[in-house]
């Protein structure tokens, strides 16, 4: 099942201060059914464009987007999705519970399972005690959870949040990452947008970068890390003669331990000495380039 | 489903402070109706029958104009669309939402201040016995086509809203629409008597026409006189304006669900 399909999807801004802008050339992405996406990209990269236009607040100037095989024109397709903007600003005349109520009533919830699920969402998000106080004098970050409440609310398969981690403190962060880890247990779709690498490392299937409005690596984050590996650090507890190691660098340690480090090329030339030499090893660790250094990489590629 | 937007937006409108403000000013006005009336020494019925509506009419005017121009406004401002406009509604009902709920505000509103001021004139013509008697049938239409008129008018800062990123489009053009649709009966009748007529350029003429009939035609909503004097209320002049009310206000509820729904909110 597809969740998301997006066709040569482009965004041409128009406008009479910065003239023409490229938003977004020529993007095409699938997410399928059960999949944590994380789509990064610097600041003014595109993200945002392709959310509104999955959502129906922009029109694309090329190609289209289909949520769940309905296309984003259409509002009924925007039954099954939890929406969290970016910067979000709810009705600040309304208290927090109120808002939620609006929200689950604009997506037929029934009335009992609305305000159990109210309850449910605001407990979830530390916001039971500001419920029923007025928008209006909540702090950025409360705004935040605020949005991720209502996007959670209706319980919806497919969930769009551009930038979900931002404006919150480090605990709300770690609040997130396991908020889109337990939607992941339960089969929910998540796209999400970040400029930060370390999110997309720490929940995300798979990753799609997008620089200057071009989509330029889609690929799963354990095969980005597995082919980031360079080399690796091996512990080893010598019996005494390490001449056999020659050519290798290594750090002695206290307690007869020696530290080596090999390239990925010569892992199985070192790991066939071990044998020979019958040594134990310790411990066997990858080097490896982070997603951020990837990313690094193709940011700075023209 | 529609359902909600228009309560969110009375919430909206009732907890609104300029409203709330508005309110008390018209029922302060109100209420010191027969303290002006007594004034006139002779005429005070006709006086507090005159003051009231003009009261009544004024502030239905602000309401109108204010909360039409501000609800879209407001919402595009605060960064509320990227919320709201992401739910699964239709533009259409969005517009629709805030139409009907700033609508049903004005008629509430016209219910309190026409209780208010039947009490004040009431008062006011024991003060000093009056020839006439007071036709309350007549006073009620004449508030009612005043709510009417402004009722129309809302739909015109909508339709103002529906295209415009700013503050000013929505205010300004619907105040001078509301200048322009009170005045353009007269100004088209003055044109096109004959006298006046044969002297006019055709051109201009025919400007004007168009222009008559582009324009709301507010002054038909004008009852007031037969509240205050003993002439008849025409039923036909009644039905034209009621149906002319309804055209009109659908037509420029299209025209305005027409624009948002191919508007961008980047
Ligand atoms: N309304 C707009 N008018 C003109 N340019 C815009 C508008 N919105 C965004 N842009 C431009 O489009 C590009 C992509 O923006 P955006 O999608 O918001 O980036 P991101 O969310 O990845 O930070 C940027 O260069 C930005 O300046
Ligand atoms: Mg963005």
């Amino acid at each position: 099942m597809k969740a998301l399909e997006i066709t040569g999807l482009s965004k041409i801004y128009k406008t009479k201060k910065a003239g023409v802008v490229n938003a977004l050339s020529d993007l095409n992405l699938v997410i399928s059914s059960g999949e944590v996406f994380g789509f990064l990209g610097p600041n003014g990269a595109g993200k945002s464009t392709t959310i509104k236009a999955i959502m129906g607040l922009i029109k694309p100037s090329k190609g289209d987007a289909l949520i769940a095989g309905v296309p984003a024109s259409d509002p009924h397709s925007r039954l099954n999705i939890g929406y969290l903007p970016e910067n979000p600003s709810f009705y600040d005349f309304l208290t927090g519970r109120e808002y939620l109520y609006f929200i689950g009533t604009s997506f037929h919830m029934a009335d009992n399972l609305l305000k159990s699920r109210t309850n449910e969402v605001l407990d979830k998000m530390e916001l039971s005690l500001a419920a029923d106080r007025p928008i209006r004098g909540y702090s950025k970050g409360m705004v935040q959870r605020l949005g991720l409440a209502q996007a959670l609310l209706h319980d919806p398969e497919i969930y769009i949040l551009d930038e979900p981690m931002s404006g919150l403190d480090p605990l709300g962060r770690a609040l997130v990452k396991n908020l889109i880890k337990e939607l992941k247990a339960h089969g929910k779709t998540i796209f999400f947008s970040t400029h930060i690498t370390a999110d997309v490392e720490a929940v995300c299937d798979r990753v799609g970068i997008i620089v200057n409005g071009e989509l330029r690596a889609v690929d799963k984050v354990e095969s980005i890390l597995e082919k980031g590996i360079t080399g690796y650090n091996i512990h080893v507890r010598t019996g005494g003669d390490i001449s056999l190691f020659s050519g290798f660098d290594f750090t002695e340690r206290d307690s007869g331990i020696l530290e080596f480090y090999t390239s990925r090329a010569l892992f199985k030339q070192f790991m066939e000495i071990v044998v020979h030499a019958n040594c134990e090893v310790d411990l066997v660790e990858p080097v490896r380039k982070n997603i951020e250094s990837f990313f690094l990489e193709l940011v700075e590629k023209r | 489903m529609f359902t909600n937007l228009y309560q969110l937006n009375l919430k909206w409108i009732i907890r609104d402070r300029v409203l709330q403000a508005l309110v008390g000013v018209a029922l302060l006005l109100l209420v010191l109706v027969p303290a002006f009336s007594v004034l006139s020494m002779r005429q005070v019925q006709e006086l507090s029958i005159t003051l009231s509506l003009s009261f009544i009419s004024f502030v239905l005017a602000l309401l109108a104009i204010l909360l039409g121009a501000s609800s879209v406004w407001r919402d595009i401002e605060k960064r509320y669309t990227s919320a709201v406009l992401t739910l699964p509604y239709s533009r259409g009902s969005y517009l629709l939402g805030k139409f009907f709920a700033i609508a049903v505000c004005l008629v509430c509103s016209a219910a309190i201040f026409t209780l208010v001021a039947a009490v004040a004139i009431s008062f006011s013509s024991g003060l000093y016995q009056s020839s006439l008697p007071i036709r309350w049938l007549h006073i009620f239409t004449a508030v009612a086509f005043d709510v009417l008129k402004y009722v129309l008018l809302v739909a015109i800062a909508i339709l103002f809203s529906s295209i415009s990123t700013s503050f000013f489009l929505p205010i300004f053009g619907t105040i001078s629409l509301l200048l322009a649709g009170n005045a353009s009966q007269e100004v088209f009748e003055y044109l096109t008597k004959d006298s006046v007529g044969v002297k006019t350029a055709k051109p201009l003429l025919y400007a004007a026409k168009g222009i008559y009939y582009l324009i709301p035609n507010l002054g038909a909503f004008n009852f007031k006189v037969s509240a205050i004097y003993p002439v008849a209320l025409s039923s036909q002049g009644v039905i034209y304006t009621l149906l002319y009310f309804l055209v009109y206000t659908t037509i420029i509820l299209y025209l305005a669900v027409y624009f948002f729904s191919r508007r961008e909110f980047p």
